[in-house]
């Protein structure tokens, strides 16, 4: 490899050489050692729950049906056809029987099986091995929360052992009544770098008070106070970083800051105590808090905003967002509908929130066009100092409402897979806060069996 | 169908959106509310699906939207063009409104009209940021004692990926 990726990126220090947003090079080689290998977002299972319903998304720039078969079992397939590789299923997403190609017209049933080859005898003499020319599929497919992940390579370790500490997080709001996604996604384009919005969301409570000051002004309640940040939020927060280059930054008692009207934090109080039966107090806690976090690479979320996102790279200076709403599946009709307005109305397309940060994505991409900017480095030095472990939460725990400690581990986690031979090279290191010492080997200590 | 308005009415409609397509360009958002909305108005962007053709599995139960306002939030939104906290609005960015298409019929109820149009919407920002949206719009416009004002306007964008970075404006 000719780009070294560990001269780019210190995550001791907290420093960024500022070509990691514009590099053609560091682009193609995140395609091969990043999106790769690393388990990616596809789907929840409530956007394809009958045998026959499909969905298509991309895994880094490769397309893929995610799909269920007759067994029910969900299977993601290369969305490219084994004859001559036109694009194989050119809906979005649907109920099916078969997926039929538009240039010949062969045909591909659920399994990924090619089924049918139109003029079978006169083309091919009956001699076509269709056995052999089935749909390549994604080897790693699964599940957890309902959540439906793909890898491309087969010697990752399993989709919750790569999730690890995170999981143990996101069971906060998966494990009780179990949630869904409302779909379809709303979809645009961001004239950026993945790597932008995704640090963003993982770590940046920072920017709030100010990219949004508008927005918060005008909301009122409890946050409008950080609006220009006059005063930071009430309530102090928290921010974490795990495993595996996953992370969120909390605000407690905040959820349903966003929401306009009442019965979202009437619901979320409502089952605390459940929560914090079947997890603990600490779960409880964090059940009732606001999170900006990101699932590495790049899949985002906000829950109590709730929020879900997939950033998807189409090269290296631009993506596309893909937005869903979080739910939890017990909740009554109408407060869906009502957590879908109000999260689309701040993060969708035309969301109050979401429209003032695509031009700073904008600007933090394109200034990096000149060679001298690309030279130069970016800080992610935020609360380094005071890095540390906690007594009752997994990862490493920063201890303030403001840290970057999620993106110093994001882009640790990034180098180390960018540099590994292979996974087993990955699993097999232990990990230190970067400055205060203190240990965190993962998962499988600090992750709680499931209910 | 509804039978066509004559040429006065026509007329008097057709300066009602020039009108509103200047108060857009000018940015008097706060007058357009005030003026040209009724107080019951739904102002709706729903998305779409691309589906075949022949596609069996139902739509969504809740079907996303980009815009899903009414009166109050589409106050909201004003009001945070008027905190002149928006960063990207400082130096302000440029838009322009074409209007065309223009279809205006008698609706069941006698002091309502439907009507349908087709827009372009220019977005200029910076030194090279420029975007173009074309879509229409179906619309309820309602009688009121100093004219017509909005009741219910549903946009139609084509693009499914919305090739621009927000759709935070009015259309
Ligand atoms: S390329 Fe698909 S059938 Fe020929
Ligand atoms: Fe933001």
């Amino acid at each position: 490899m000719s780009i070294e990726v560990g001269k780019l990126l210190d995550h001791r220090n907290g420093i960024q050489k500022k070509r990691i947003f514009w590099d053609e090079e560091l682009y193609r080689l995140e395609m091969e050692r990043i999106f790769a290998r690393s388990w990616l977002f596809l789907t929840h299972e409530s956007e394809i729950p009958k045998p026959g319903d499909f969905f298509c998304t991309y895994m880094g720039e490769d397309a893929v049906i995610v799909t269920r078969t007759r067994s029910g079992e969900i299977r993601a397939y290369l969305n490219t056809c084994t004859h001559r590789g036109n694009q194989l299923c050119q809906a979005e997403a649907g109920n099916t029987r078969s997926f039929t190609c538009s240039y010949h017209g062969w045909s591909f049933d659920l399994e990924g099986k090619l089924a049918a080859v139109p003029l079978e005898a006169d083309a091919y003499h009956n001699l076509l091995d269709k056995d052999r020319l089935g749909l390549p599929r994604v080897p790693k497919v699964e599940s957890f929360g309902g959540f439906i992940f793909g890898c491309f390579d087969p010697d990752a370790p399993s989709l919750r052992d790569y999730l690890g500490e995170m999981a143990w997080y996101l069971e906060t709001f998966t494990a009780r009544a179990g949630v869904e996604l409302l779909g379809p996604p709303l979809k645009s384009v961001l004239h950026c770098n993945w790597k932008v919005p995704t640090e963003n969301f993982i770590c940046d409570s920072y920017h709030v008070g100010w990219t949004h000051a508008a927005a918060l002004k005008v909301m009122g309640g409890p946050l409008a106070a950080m609006s220009g940040n006059t005063q930071a939020p009430p309530g102090i927060g928290i921010q974490v970083s795990t495993r595996h280059g996953h992370g969120f930054g909390v605000i407690w008692e905040a959820a349903s800051a966003l929401h306009r009207q009442p019965d979202y934090e009437e619901f979320l109080r409502a089952k605390q105590p459940e929560v914090a039966a079947l997890l603990g107090e600490m779960r409880g806690k964090l059940y009732r808090a606001h999170w900006d976090a990101g699932i590495f690479p790049n899949c985002s979320f906000l829950y109590g905003t709730n929020i879900w996102k997939m950033w998807h790279p189409r090269g290296p200076h631009e993506c596309e967002v893909w937005s869903w709403t979080l739910v939890e599946k017990d909740m009554p009709a109408d407060l869906k509908r009502k957590i879908q307005k109000e999260a689309l109305r701040t993060f969708g397309t035309a969301g109050t929130f979401e429209s003032d940060d695509g031009v700073n994505m904008h600007g933090c991409t394109y200034t990096n066009a000149g060679p001298h900017a690309r030279r130069g480095e970016m800080v992610s030095v935020m609360g380094i100092d005071h890095d540390s472990t906690h007594p009752e939460l997994p990862g490493f725990v920063n201890d303030a409402n403001y840290s970057e400690i999620a993106m110093r581990g994001f882009y640790r986690f990034y180098a180390e897979l960018a540099e590994a031979r292979d996974w087993n090279e990955i699993i097999a290191r232990t990990h230190t806060v970067a400055r205060n010492g203190g240990n965190s080997n993962g998962a499988p200590q600090t992750a709680t069996p499931r209910p | 169908m509804a039978s066509p308005v004559g040429l006065e009415l026509f007329h008097q409609i057709e300066q009602f959106y020039f009108r509103e397509a200047r108060l857009f360009n000018e940015k008097r958002y706060r007058e357009w509310l005030e003026s040209m909305v009724d107080r019951e108005v739904y102002y709706w962007l729903p998305i779409f699906e691309e589906r075949y053709r022949a596609d069996r599995k139902p739509p969504p139960e809740f079907p996303p939207a980009i815009y899903d306002d009414n009166y109050k939030d589409l106050e909201e939104r004003i009001e945070r063009f008027e905190t002149n906290l928006i960063w990207m609005e400082d130096p302000p960015s440029r838009i322009r409104h074409l209007i065309t298409n223009l279809e205006v019929y008698h609706a069941a109820n006698a002091d309502e009209l439907e009507t349908f149009s087709n827009f372009l919407v220019c977005r200029n920002r910076r030194e090279h940021e420029q975007t173009l949206m074309i879509g229409g719009r179906e619309d309820r416009l309602r009688r009121h004692p100093d004219g017509w004002r909005l009741l219910r306007r549903k946009i139609n964008v084509p693009q499914r990926v919305i090739m621009d970075t927000n759709l935070y404006y009015f259309i």
